[in-house]
């Protein structure tokens, strides 16, 4: 059985679905069957961002109705075949939602795949409640800014509460990333550095994120960025994805400036 | 000089309100004040009627919505 992950934020715009997108591919790269599904009913954006909007045929609310069959909705990736999408439906709303469905439809998917991943819907209400229902583990993204990691920790409270793990004596497993990081504004004490939102939130962290400007260029070409090796963020993917899959990869401060002299030099060709 | 005092602080400033904000939030989040008191007083009002053999009260939150759920365990011996 696969496991599964819902990517979740409480704030919306701190980068969840990006983060779906690089980590779904990073964990394929790495040799994993993986499946990425987006759970934002009505306001589907996954696809976008995977570069495969103009593939969607069937979604996944049709398959959780059996109007189609799993397999007919799942869209393959051009960039890894290890990879695989489901996307949310666009016309209908969140209410269609339901929980037996949902349990056979992740059921159904892990049968298939290594990893799970379910993009949640920002918010803490019933979508976003379904998303995290039947999930084994649970990524928080945040950003270091007081209104995300608050609107994290009311998103933590409901995933202790409400998921059928909880509800079954378990534990939902938490990790942490923490994304756009200006290493520049934690330095001069502007912005908060990951200490701080750790000791606040009190969950393992899997990962820091730099803010980066190549992720607007990749998400307008709808090629997630950990595809591009040069990029901070992509790297920084790439190591949270290892580590998804049981790699041992040391955490990069990224909060430190890094004014070595070939970044110097590079500045000067830039 | 003070007012880039304060800005090179603002993230210590973040950090202490949401330490506060973030320790109300969870202490609101299932509880309410006079809960007790309440709970004694459906147990009475029930009481009158039937059996009852415990009682339990949650406030939930759930995004703009909230609302208070009730559970009466009745003494149906």
């Amino acid at each position: 059985m696969g496991i599964i992950i819902a990517v979740i934020s409480g704030k919306g715009g701190v980068g969840k679905t990006t983060t779906t997108a690089n980590i779904g591919l990073g964990i394929a790269l790495n040799g994993k069957k993986c499946v990425v599904v987006d759970f934002d009913i009505g306001q589907r954006n996954l696809d976008m961002i995977l570069g495969l909007e103009n593939r969607v045929v069937y979604d996944m609310v049709q398959v959780m109705d059996g109007e189609v069959k799993l397999k007919q909705a799942l869209i393959k990736s051009k960039m890894s075949d290890n990879l695989q999408f489901l996307a949310a439906s666009q016309t209908k709303d969140k209410s269609v939602l339901d929980s037996q469905k949902i349990l056979n439809l992740v059921t159904e998917l892990s049968k298939e795949f290594d990893f799970v991943i379910l993009d949640a819907p920002a918010g803490i209400e019933t979508g976003y409640e379904h998303t995290i229902e039947f999930a084994d583990r649970a990524i928080i993204v945040v950003n270091p800014e007081v209104s995300s990691i608050r609107d994290a920790d009311r998103a933590i409270g409901i995933l202790d509460s409400k998921s059928q793990k909880v509800k079954d004596g378990g534990e939902v497993m938490k990790y942490l990333i923490i994304n756009r990081i200006d290493a520049k504004m934690v330095q001069s004490g502007e912005m908060l550095a990951s200490e701080d939102i750790l000791a606040i939130l009190s969950i393992p962290l899997i990962g820091k994120i730099p803010e980066d400007k190549g992720i607007i260029d990749a998400s307008n070409q709808g090629k997630p960025i950990i595809l591009d090796n040069s990029s901070l963020a992509g790297k920084a993917y790439s190591r949270i994805s290892a580590r998804l899959c049981g790699q041992e990869v040391p955490l990069e401060n990224v909060e430190v400036l890094k004014s070595g002299l070939m970044s110097k030099i590079k500045g000067i060709f830039k | 000089m003070f007012s880039f005092f304060n800005k090179k602080s603002s993230a210590k400033t973040a950090k202490d309100r949401l330490t506060i904000a973030i320790m109300s939030d969870r202490q609101n989040a299932n509880s309410f004040p006079n809960m007790d008191a309440m709970k004694a007083e459906i147990i009475e009002v029930v009481k009158k009627y039937m059996g009852v053999k415990a009682i339990d009260i949650k406030r939930e939150v759930n995004g703009d919505m909230e609302a208070l759920s009730i559970d009466v365990q009745l003494d149906n011996k």
